[in-house]
């Protein structure tokens, strides 16, 4: 077995996972405390990549990021990067395609939080900021890693945006999900269990860790 | 009907009697390779016309339809891109005799951007960025493609400029969005009524490569079967001189 696919699809896991943590703790932070009548519909559009194919997705993405359209032309002019057929572009996508998985555990996890603890450390003269990072992110360790591995665990099972996008080009954009793909078609089924079964151990393993240190955690707060 | 208990029981048993009474499909279903969709079409158009028997196209790459009919996907007759994928079949039992080539493809370079010519000495040029072709190790047209670039010396040098289609469908698909600034595919392809007239291109010489012999098969056909002898008229057809003719309008060669 070769061991590229599997390693690709953790790189591109961890980074998507990285970036996305930034984007998306503003966002949830406005979700969770804005007063702002649109909301509903900027969550709901966030929320979009939990219903739609990955396949529409993925075809909009490749249309997005072709040199023939206006926004696929324009990057290719201007900084001379093709994102269609290239890792950056699996990032982007990925990032697109987990938002959700990162932003939803966030605002959950902030507006679980008693108004109270806000309201203290702003009176106590603290910064929003200082607020947030001090004082609410600490205590909400629970839906972070929620937030982490969700996003880590769903860019790994993606599929369907690759292969639409991606190009399957060795060491590049060939993520283990496509490469069990290609071994299935071409009927090296041996080929196909052992990078599945390397997915499956991997990710269980993952989630297994999580829920028992998130159970760690409640019963430490409880406490 | 009270409780909710005996709505949903009553819900559920309805659902079940539309699933059971539902009638079994009596239409032959066609397994039909990407690249054969275009044809298929105009195929279909003759036999259901001539026969009265009405078809069920299912398009997907020669490598995906042969895993599925493994499994027991309930297709009639399987139209591939290849002939290694219905022997496969027909080694492992699927059919009661082996496949039997249809036609012959051919594979072309093509291209929708207006400042590329399609033509092989342009690969290697700054302005080419990204070759399609389709994956040589499942399909036949990509090991085509490959074998071209490797008899003209030039694989090594576009290499890094490959990037692979899961079938010809999505290889086309590549090219027709101008993603891949240039690619192979199948002649078929290029003269579709979808594809006519966009971008140009050129035929490959047809020496460079190993012949793309496409065969098909009948499916394994209980006795008793409705569908048996519908399935056997299909397959027949397939080669009979009307199709051959269709086969040739559509880019094929046929012996």
């Amino acid at each position: 077995m070769n061991p590229e696919p599997l390693i690709l699809t953790f790189k591109l896991a961890s980074l998507t996972t990285l970036i996305l943590f930034g984007v998306a703790l503003p966002i949830a932070y406005w979700l969770a405390y804005s007063k702002f009548r649109g909301r509903v519909l900027v969550e709901a559009v966030i929320g979009m990549p939990l219903v739609l194919p990955p396949s529409v997705l993925g075809f909009y993405l490749l249309l997005a990021f072709s040199p023939s359209y206006a926004f696929g032309g324009w990057i290719e002019e201007v900084l001379g990067l093709r994102l269609v057929f290239s890792f950056p572009g699996l990032v982007v996508a990925s990032v697109i395609y987990s938002l959700p998985f990162m932003v939803y555990p966030l605002q959950a996890g902030l507006q679980a939080l008693p108004p109270s603890l806000r309201e203290a450390s702003y009176t106590l003269g603290k910064s929003a900021w200082t607020t947030f990072f001090k004082v609410l992110l600490p205590n909400c360790k629970s839906a972070i890693l929620t937030a982490l591995v969700l996003t880590f665990a769903h860019t790994v099972g993606e599929f369907g945006v690759v292969l639409m996008i991606g190009g399957n080009i060795p060491g590049v954009t060939k993520v283990a999900s496509v490469a069990i793909y290609n071994e299935v078609e071409a009927l090296n089924y041996p080929a196909a269990n052992q990078y599945a079964l390397v997915l499956f151990v991997i990710t269980f393993a993952i989630l297994l860790l999580v829920y028992l240190l998130n159970h760690r955690l409640r019963v430490r707060y409880s406490a | 009907m009270g409780k909710p208990i005996v709505r949903i029981t009553v819900v559920i048993f309805f659902m079940v009697g539309l699933i059971c009474c539902s009638k079994p499909n009596d239409k032959v279903v066609v397994a039909t390779a990407a690249n054969v969709q275009f044809v298929m079409q105009e195929l279909q158009k003759t036999f259901e016309r001539e026969s009265g028997t009405k078809l069920d196209i299912v398009v997907s790459s020669s490598g995906k339809l042969t895993t599925q009919i493994q499994q027991g996907a309930p297709f009639d007759v399987f139209v591939s891109a290849d002939t290694r994928y219905p022997q496969e079949i027909f080694v492992n039992g699927g059919a009661d005799n082996p496949p039997k080539i249809y036609a012959r493809g051919t594979l072309v370079l093509w291209t929708r951007d207006s400042t590329i010519t399609p033509d092989l000495t342009m690969l290697t040029q700054a302005g080419v960025k990204k070759i399609a072709l389709a994956n040589p190790e499942t399909a036949p047209y990509g090991r085509a493609a490959v074998e071209v670039l490797k008899e003209a010396g030039l694989f090594e040098q576009v290499n890094s400029k490959l990037v692979f289609g899961e079938s010809i469908a999505q290889t086309t698909q590549y090219i027709a969005t101008g993603a891949a600034d240039v690619g192979f595919t199948a002649l078929s392809v290029v003269l579709s009524h979808e594809m006519k007239g966009k971008g140009r291109w050129t035929a490959l010489d047809s020496t460079a490569y190993a012949h793309i012999d496409q065969a098909a098969i009948l499916l394994k056909h209980s006795e008793s079967s409705p569908k048996r002898e519908k399935s056997q008229q299909f397959y027949d057809f397939l080669y009979s001189e009307k199709a051959r003719a269709i086969f040739q309008q559509y880019g094929y060669s046929v012996e």
